[in-house]
C-alpha cells in the first residue's frame, strides 16, 4: 500500500501531461519536416510504426544520461563509473575515459560475491583452467561436465527439494519452463507486479491468464473460485491445469510475499504453487535458503522452486528446483535445455563455492557472518531513510529499498545530484512501474561496511532535500530529548 | 493529505494509470486552466471560450481515445494494436465508473458552452456535432466497431 501525497499525484499527472503534449507537438512537425524530405527507401513499409517507440523517442531519450551507465570494474561495494557526455541533448552518448570511484548502491550483490572473494575466485579460476570458459554445446550434446551435475546436486539440496536442473540465463528459465508446464486448457493465476519475464513465458504457453491483485491472498480466492465455476472460457469444460505464480521478494517493491496464506489456499483448491525466488534466494532465511525458511513454510508444499544465480551467488543462470518426476520431464523436454547452450563452466564452479561459502563446507563462519550483516545493513538502513521522512517500501529484512520519487523531473533530477556526490542509484520509471510511481531503487549489499553506509545517507538526505522527496515529516532526533532531559536534571 | 494507491490488475501500461486516485481531479483542472489560457489569449467572451474549450477538447480526445491505436511502446509486443485506448480501459468492460465519468465529461462542456454562448447559431451546431460524435464513440455496442472500414487494421 503505498501512501502519495494528493497535490503529488496532482502534479505527477499534469507533468506527464505535459511532456506527452511536447513528444505530441514535435511528432507532428517531424512528420511535416519528413514529407520535404523523400527518404530513399521508397515502397519498403517502416520498421517499426511511429507511435510504438513515441516512449523511447520523446520521454526515455530526454534522460538516457541516467540509464545504462558503463561501469569499468567488478560491482563490489564501491566501483568505476565510467564518464559519458552529449553533443545533441542525450540523443547519443559518448564515453570518455575518465572513471569516477562510486559507491554502489544498485547492484543486486547481496551476499558480496561479485567481486574477488577469498575462496571462490581460486576454485572459479582452477575450473576455467581445466574446463575452458564454454562448453560450445547443449546439455544434451556434450555440454554436460562434472561440474554441471555437482551444481544441480548441489542446488536441490541447498533449497530443498529433491532434484534441480540448471540453465545458463535466467530471463530464460522463466519464459522457457512456462510453456512446458501449462498449455491450452490450462489457468496462469500470476501476481499483478510479476516480473517480464513470467509474463512473457504465461502468454508464450497458450494458456488463459488472470491476474490477481499484487499480495492480496482474499483476492486470489476470489479470482480461484470464480475461474473454477467458469472453467475454459468457452466450452466451460473443468481446467486441465491451475498454476498461482508468485515471488519471493517483488524487486520493484521490496515486499516479502505472504507465503503461508497463498500455499493453504492453493492446497484447499487444489492448484499448483510456481515461486520464482529469484531475488529471495541467497539473502534472506537464517542459513539463507530463501523465502520459505524465512516465513516457516515446508518446501514439499511449493510444487516448483525457481530462482537465479545472479544475485546473491554472484554469477549467472538460473535454476527450477522440484520433484525428480517434474525435473526428468523438464529434461527431456525444455527447449532451453535441449538446445540451448549450457551454463559456462566456471559461472557453474562459482555458484557451487558461493553455496559452500554460505553453509560453512569451506571450514570458515564467513558465509553466517554474510547473512547477519546483510540483515543487519538492510534494517539499519532502511529505519534510517524512513527516520528522515522519506517514503521506502518493503518489508523488515528486505535487502530491496525502493525510495518513492513520483514526479518525472525528480528521477533524472536526484540520479544526477547523487552521482555529482560518488553515490551510484539506479532509478526506474514508467513502464516498468505504474505511471505515478517512478522510484529510486537501492540495493544494501553484505559488503557494504557501516561507514559507507551512512556516508550515503548523509548523500541521499542532502540530495532529497534538494530534490524535495521527504514526503513525511522526518521524526525528530532522540538523542536531543535525552540530553535536553539530563540537562534539565 | 495522502491518498492510498493500490496497483490495478490491469496488464496494460497504457491504460492502468487511469485507475489511480487524482486523476479525475487532474483532467477537470487541466479543462478549467485551459479554459483561463484561452479567455487570457483571445480576450474574446467567455462563452465563445468556453465553445473553444469545448471544440479543442473534442478534438484532443477524439484522436486520442478513438483514433490513435495500440500502445506508446514495444514491450506489449502489438497485441493492443488493432485497439484504440478507449477500447483497451480496464480490458474492454463497459459501463465501469472511468468509463461513464468519461462520457459525462463532454456532456457537461458541451451543456456550459452553449448555455454561456445563449445557444446561438454557428457556436451551437459546432457543438452539438461535437458531443454527437463523442458521445455515440463512448457507446458499449461501439466497441470495436469500425464504420466504413474507417480507421479499421491495415
Amino acid at each position: 500500500m503505498i501512501t502519495i501525497p494528493y497535490l503529488t499525484a496532482l502534479t505527477t499527472y499534469f507533468s506527464y501531461g505535459l511532456l506527452f503534449a511536447f513528444g505530441q507537438f514535435r511528432d507532428f512537425f517531424r512528420k511535416i519536416f519528413d514529407r520535404w524530405h523523400a527518404s530513399n527507401l521508397q515502397g519498403y513499409a517502416p520498421i517499426c510504426l511511429g507511435l510504438e517507440d513515441f516512449y523511447i523517442r520523446r520521454l526515455y531519450l530526454r534522460i538516457q544520461d541516467c540509464f545504462g551507465r558503463p561501469i569499468s570494474s567488478a560491482p563490489d561495494a564501491w566501483f568505476d563509473v565510467v564518464e559519458r557526455y552529449s553533443n545533441d541533448n542525450n540523443k547519443t552518448l559518448k564515453r570518455t575515459t575518465k572513471i569516477t570511484r562510486c559507491l554502489n548502491l544498485g547492484s543486486y550483490n547481496y551476499l558480496g560475491f561479485a567481486a574477488a572473494d577469498e575462496y571462490c575466485t581460486p576454485h572459479v579460476i582452477e575450473s576455467l583452467h581445466k574446463f575452458s570458459p564454454s562448453t560450445c554445446s547443449s546439455r544434451v550434446d556434450g555440454g554436460t561436465t562434472t561440474v554441471h551435475t555437482e551444481l544441480e546436486e548441489c542446488v536441490a539440496n541447498f533449497v530443498g527439494k529433491p532434484a534441480a536442473v540448471v540453465f545458463g540465463m535466467g530471463y530464460v528459465t522463466n519464459s522457457a519452463i512456462l510453456p512446458i508446464f501449462i498449455g491450452k486448457g490450462g489457468l496462469i493465476i500470476s501476481d499483478s507486479l510479476n516480473h517480464n519475464s513470467i509474463v512473457n513465458g504465461a502468454r508464450g504457453s497458450g494458456a488463459t491468464v488472470r491476474v490477481f491483485q499484487h499480495n492480496t491472498p482474499s483476492h486470489l480466492e476470489k479470482v480461484l473460485r470464480e475461474q473454477i465455476a467458469e472453467g475454459q472460457p468457452r466450452t466451460h469444460r473443468p481446467w486441465k491445469k491451475i498454476i498461482v505464480i508468485v515471488e519471493g521478494i517483488y524487486s520493484m517493491e521490496g515486499e516479502l510475499c505472504k507465503l503461508p496464506e497463498i500455499v493453504a489456499l492453493c492446497k484447499k483448491y487444489k492448484a499448483y504453487v510456481y515461486l520464482d525466488e529469484a531475488h529471495s534466494i541467497g539473502a534472506v532465511g537464517k542459513t539463507g535458503r530463501g523465502v520459505c525458511e524465512l516465513l516457516g513454510v515446508d518446501t514439499a508444499d511449493v510444487d516448483i522452486m525457481m530462482g537465479t544465480f545472479t544475485k546473491s551467488f554472484g554469477s549467472c543462470g538460473g535454476y527450477i528446483a522440484g520433484s525428480k518426476e517434474v525435473i526428468q520431464y523438464l529434461k527431456y523436454s525444455c527447449p532451453a535445455h535441449l538446445y540451448a547452450t549450457s551454463i559456462s563452466p566456471p559461472a557453474a564452479q562459482q555458484i557451487i563455492s558461493s553455496i559452500q561459502v554460505i553453509l560453512g563446507e569451506d571450514g570458515s563462519s564467513r558465509g553466517a557472518q554474510k547473512l547477519a550483516r546483510i540483515r543487519e545493513n538492510s534494517n539499519f538502513f532502511r529505519s534510517e531513510l524512513q527516520k528522515m521522512g522519506f517514503e521506502v517500501l518493503g518489508d523488515n529484512d528486505s535487502p530491496v529499498m525502493p525510495i518513492m520519487l513520483y514526479n518525472p523531473a525528480k528521477i533524472p533530477a536526484f540520479s544526477r545530484e547523487c552521482l555529482k556526490q560518488n553515490v551510484a542509484v539506479v532509478t526506474v520509471a514508467f513502464p516498468a512501474t505504474p505511471l505515478l510511481l517512478a522510484r529510486a531503487r537501492i540495493c544494501i549489499s553484505a559488503s557494504h561496511t557501516k561507514e559507507d553506509l551512512v556516508k550515503a545517507l548523509e548523500v541521499i538526505s542532502r540530495v532529497g532535500d534538494l530534490v524535495g522527496i521527504k514526503y513525511f515529516p522526518a521524526e525528530p532526533n532522540k538523542q536531543h530529548q535525552e540530553q535536553s532531559m539530563m540537562k534539565l536534571e | 493529505m495522502y491518498v492510498k494507491a493500490v496497483p490495478p490488475t490491469d496488464l496494460n501500461r497504457n491504460t492502468e494509470w487511469f485507475t489511480y486516485p487524482g486523476v479525475w481531479t487532474t483532467y477537470m483542472l487541466m479543462v478549467f486552466m485551459s479554459w483561463l489560457i484561452v479567455l487570457s489569449l483571445f480576450g474574446c467572451s467567455p462563452g465563445m471560450a468556453w465553445t473553444i474549450v469545448h471544440l479543442a477538447h473534442f478534438l484532443i480526445t477524439y484522436h486520442f481515445f478513438h483514433w490513435k491505436k495500440g500502445t506508446p511502446f514495444a514491450d506489449d509486443q502489438g497485441i493492443y494494436n488493432g485497439l484504440t485506448w478507449w477500447e483497451q480501459i480496464e480490458n474492454g468492460k463497459q459501463l465501469t465508473r472511468n468509463r461513464k465519468f468519461l462520457t459525462v465529461v463532454p456532456v457537461v462542456l458541451y451543456l456550459i458552452a452553449s448555455h454561456t454562448t445563449d445557444y446561438q447559431n454557428p457556436m451551437l451546431f459546432f457543438n452539438t456535432l461535437a458531443v454527437f460524435v463523442l458521445v455515440v464513440a463512448k457507446f458499449p455496442h461501439m466497441h470495436k466497431v469500425r464504420i466504413f472500414g474507417i480507421n479499421a487494421d491495415h
